[in-house]
């Protein structure tokens, strides 16, 4: 036994020499500017295991707001996974009024309550900034006989089951709901779509082999296979084309006369209640954030498009969000 | 009509199923797919029912070995209770009284309870397997463990 | 010569000092997150992502690597000494690894799951090196209707999983498939049989089963015979000794799961559990005595340690040459690729070669470090079981639930937990085998999203799977192996209870 705790140590000595420094400052001195300040260290929730986007995206927040030296607490991140995020929801719920904590969320937020898998909705919470955004793409295999989004809608309006379309998540959430959305406004009966979801990610695959006809997914992941020649992207939901290699090509579905656009955007969130001056305080530190290198540089990492919006901005645009969507989920038939 | 133990199973087993089945049939309705939700569990509550009327028929016996496995003394049920009742106030006071303390404790405690009797190396293991785990978890892996009442 | 100027500009990094040091490291690191409870592959990436963003793309990603591949060769070592397995790869592991070190062989169980794994891991290397951009179009050959026969096809080793009544093992099975049928389902996102109950909205995670149906079921037993001491006094425990006869017997399973596994590990979304099941099962088809896998059997423990570490390094090719994440895992791994810059895909091999090679030389590399700095550390692994009893059980106890916690931080599964090692510990009163369970907790739901995905493709039309040889074949070879052994085994059955009831006359 003794051997085997020694062991266990030097593996841990070792170890901490191989991760290096990875905890940095924890000074104690106080910010210069607003009202309110942080007088603790500051919870933020990743209402989904280690790995995913949201862990992500508040790990990669935490990361700049210390290293930087913008915020002057700790920022660690705790997760809380389950129920889609419903677990992390009905946890931060429970932290009526606290400055101290906050989460990251993206359109799940208005999806899942919507779909009756959650209690507490985007409404119950503080919104304090929205970060960053992503947008959908709509794939076919490059040999497809399709080559933009009018020749597949044309197709769906005469018949919408001859067409089978693949997304990662279930009905009724991102993936599902940003096709739905613009074949909505092409005039397609979206109650008819053919949709599939694979949570394992065979979505690409089912495309390339021939098994599925459209795959719904982020634009980011598409850009490798297009440069490859092995499939082609019909359309894009951002407002304006992207900007970069490849990514310029993509045609919107507005400019092919498709009046509808789907932002995957990422924010932050804090308790129901929160003191409007720690929103205020949050809403500066985020543009800061936002506005900084260092935060640019992970940006064009992990491949994420701009969109900071501060919290009243943020409270419409959820808003009418979550308008659109009930609206669609209700015709089909996936409100509960 | 139930001598045999797979016979009293095999009930058990079909009454489960039943509920099951009984849930399966109330799922709710999915109007727009081509395979809905209820299909494949509907297919399991049948096969387990299934399966348990060839278990209610089936005529092997029992073999000695089996037999001897689902016997045991009192007294082996009553610290098997104990052990359970342990980690149920572990698991419910983790998060309140935090990682460090509950797991020392439990560690010292379950293992004084089940008979270890060098009181000095159960103290020292449990408190140093308790301090690895939580420091290496929180400080290197930074995935955070409930600090509980320690504010660590 | 491109791929053979490519492959030794591989080597060229792979070789180069700094190489070699994160080769090392990486590995080491793998292997040891991969011992921590609840910590697997997913884990130990993700936690080691930060740590490369300052460093050379090709050298991290090497690194990268050797954790990934570190972490499945050292999640074995619980399986093997505790029934603990700490990821789905690991599962199989523990039906032979665990009898043998009960045995106390368990230093001889934990050194031939290093040589098997460094076998399949060594053979996979090599293949991937020969046939990636030939594999890479058997990578995406699978879609829906192929998945479904593929697991249908793992299903049928249920029948062989069990040693006892066949019914019994069935009985196990249908009650895996349907615990895994809670959660929302994902074709429709109806929720089922959760009872309102956020917390079972995204299912039951395969690490409560996994660790409630044995490592908890296992802890009831060892609780029961708390006072046995016969480990305290084995000097063999430790001694990794393997006889020729020992090796001879290794060496036909660990050839054929090299093969088999690394090719199942192609497939994206089969990887390294499904693998390493139907290694198990196809070993103990073609072995002379059958009877003796369940019971710390050589080659049921080293067909499915070979089988898990080949798929690991079948899994590289349609992450490397398509881009194409596998499983969760190489999810995971491909975000780091991602952040370091490195696109992985069908161009990666064009533009940058030394990171394509690179990897897969540091594999032979890595492969290496993984077996010499394994096998000395084998003799004080394999003494935990020295440890006495009240103590191991209080700690096993903690592993798990610490295991669990580390996935969600939620006490529900917590109970969850217990809940399942109250039914293991049931299941083995009245001895209904966990192995079908478990086996068809995870391949059960994959089939049941692969059978509706390709019905909801074929507008409902069952005819769709007579129109895809792959998945033809795959059913035909199913059915063959549920029906055959039926047929003969009915007849020896007969055999064996006229056997029995003269003897109990």
């Amino acid at each position: 036994m003794k051997k085997f705790l020694a062991t266990a140590a030097a593996f841990t000595m070792l170890l901490a020499a191989g991760c290096s420094n990875q905890s940095s400052g924890e000074t104690g001195k106080s910010g210069e500017n607003g009202d309110w300040k942080p007088t603790q260290p500051i919870e933020i929730t990743a209402p989904a295991g280690p790995g995913g986007g949201w862990d992500t995206t508040a790990r990669m927040v935490s990361q700049v707001f210390e290293q930087e030296k913008m915020i002057e607490k700790r920022l660690p991140v705790v997760n809380k996974a389950g129920g889609g995020g419903a677990i992390g929801w009905a946890y931060i719920a429970g932290k009526k009024e606290s400055e101290h904590h906050m989460f990251v969320a993206s359109p799940p937020l208005v999806l899942v309550p919507l779909n009756g898998q959650s209690e507490y909705g985007y409404e119950d919470f503080t919104p304090l900034a929205n970060v960053i955004a992503d947008y959908g793409a709509f794939v076919v295999k490059a040999d497809a006989k399709w080559n933009n989004l009018n020749d597949l809608f044309e197709d769906m309006k005469k018949d919408p089951t001859s067409v089978s379309v693949i997304g990662t998540s279930s009905p009724g959430s991102m993936d599902h709901m940003q096709f739905v959305k613009i074949a909505k406004a092409a005039g397609v009966d979206v109650t008819k779509i053919k949709y599939i979801s694979d949570p394992d990610a065979g979505g690409l695959t089912a495309v390339l082999n021939g098994s599925v006809d459209v795959y719904t997914t982020g634009v980011a992941e598409t850009i490798e296979q297009v440069k490859a020649g092995k499939i082609k992207v019909l359309g894009i939901t951002s407002e304006e084309r992207l900007e970069g290699e490849v990514l310029s090509d993509f045609q919107t579905a507005k400019e092919q006369g498709i009046d509808e656009t789907f932002v995957n955007w990422r924010g932050f969130f804090g308790p129901p209640g929160m003191d409007p001056a720690a929103v205020k305080y949050y809403e500066e530190k985020f543009k800061e954030l936002s506005d900084s290198p260092a935060w640019d540089e992970i940006r064009k990492k992990y491949g994420w498009g701009e969109l900071y919006m501060d919290s009243k901005e943020y409270s419409e645009f959820l808003k009418k969000e979550a308008e659109d969507m009930e609206a669609l989920l209700k015709e089909l038939g996936l409100a509960r | 009509m139930l001598v045999r133990i797979n016979q009293k199973l095999a009930v058990v087993l079909a009454v489960l199923a039943g509920v099951y089945l009984f849930l399966s049939f109330n799922l709710p309705k999915y109007q727009n797919a081509i395979i809905d939700a209820d299909m494949v569990p509907k297919g399991l509550g049948v096969l387990l029912l299934f399966f348990a009327v060839l278990l209610y028929f089936d005529k092997k016996e029992e073999t000695e070995a089996e037999k001897k496995k689902r016997t045991m003394t009192r007294g082996n049920v009553l610290i098997l209770l104990a052990v359970l009742a342990f980690i149920l106030i572990y698991i419910f006071l983790l998060e309140m009284v935090g990682f460090l303390i509950m797991t020392a404790l439990f560690i010292f405690g379950c293992s004084l309870f089940l008979g270890y009797r060098k009181h000095v190396s159960n103290a020292i293991v449990s408190i140093v397997f308790s301090l690895v785990i939580y420091g290496l978890f929180n400080y290197l892996l930074k995935i955070n463990l409930p600090a509980g009442i320690i504010p660590l | 010569m491109d791929a053979f100027n490519g492959l030794m500009s591989g080597f060229q990094v792979a070789f180069s000092l700094q190489g070699i040091l994160f080769v090392f490291i990486g590995v080491f690191v793998g292997t040891f997150i991969g011992m921590m409870p609840g910590l697997g592959p997913i884990s130990a990436i993700a936690i080691m992502i930060p740590i490369t963003y300052s460093m050379d793309p090709t050298v991290a990603l090497v690194m990268m690597a050797g954790v990934y591949y570190g972490a499945i060769f050292g999640g074995s070592s619980s399986s093997i000494l505790l029934n603990a397995p700490g990821v789905a790869g690991t599962v199989a592991t523990a039906f032979d690894g665990y009898p043998m070190a009960q045995q106390g062989k368990a230093g001889k169980a934990l050194a031939i799951a290093a040589i098997a794994s460094f076998t399949g891991g060594t053979v996979s290397v090599i293949l991937l090196m020969l046939f990636t951009p030939i594999l890479s179009a058997v990578a995406v050959s699978f879609g829906p209707a192929e998945y479904f026969a593929l697991m249908f096809l793992g299903l049928t080793a249920i029948s062989s999983l069990s040693d006892g009544s066949t019914i019994k093992a069935f009985i196990s099975a249908t009650l895996g498939f349907m615990v895994v049928t809670i959660g929302i389902d994902s074709q429709t996102g109806t929720s089922r049989f959760t009872f309102g109950n956020p917390n079972l909205l995204e299912g039951i995670d395969f690490l409560v089963i996994a660790l409630g149906l044995f490592a908890l079921a296992e802890v009831s037993t060892l609780v029961l015979n708390r006072k046995d001491t016969t480990m305290n006094d084995n000097k063999d425990l430790g001694s990794l000794r393997i006889s020729k006869e020992d090796f001879k017997e290794m060496s036909g399973p660990m050839t054929r799961q090299s093969f088999l596994g690394f090719l199942i590990g192609v497939l994206p979304g089969a990887g390294a559990t499904i693998a390493s099941f139907i290694a198990y099962i196809t070993e103990k088809k073609l072995a002379k005595k059958p009877e003796e896998f369940g019971k710390g059997s050589i080659k049921g423990l080293a067909a499915p340690e070979t089988a898990n570490n080949a798929a690991t390094g079948g899994a590289f090719v349609p992450l490397l040459s398509l881009g194409i994440p596998g499983s969760g895992t190489t999810a995971v791994l491909l975000g780091a690729f991602l952040v370091l810059g490195v696109q992985p895909g069908p161009l990666l091999i064009q533009d940058r070669p030394e990171v394509f090679w690179g990897i897969i030389a540091s594999m032979y590399v890595g492969n290496i470090f993984l077996l010499i700095l394994n096998l000395p550390l084998i003799p004080y692994i394999a003494k935990v079981l020295r440890i006495p009893r009240p103590l191991l059980i209080s700690l096993v106890i903690i592993f798990s639930l610490i295991g669990v916690y580390a996935i969600s931080f939620n006490t529900f599964d917590l109970y969850m937990l217990v809940v399942f090692g109250i039914i293991g510990f049931l299941m083995r009163m009245f001895s209904f085998p966990a192995a079908p369970f478990i086996l068809a907790f995870i391949l059960g739901g994959m089939m049941e999203q692969a059978f509706r995905q390709t019905l909801t493709i074929s507008n409902g039309s069952l005819a769709i799977f007579l129109d895809k040889p792959i998945a033809l074949t795959l059913i035909v070879v199913s059915l063959l192996t549920i029906l055959v052994p039926l047929y003969t085994g009915r007849r020896k059955l007969k055999v064996n209870n006229e056997d029995h009831t003269g003897k109990t006359l």
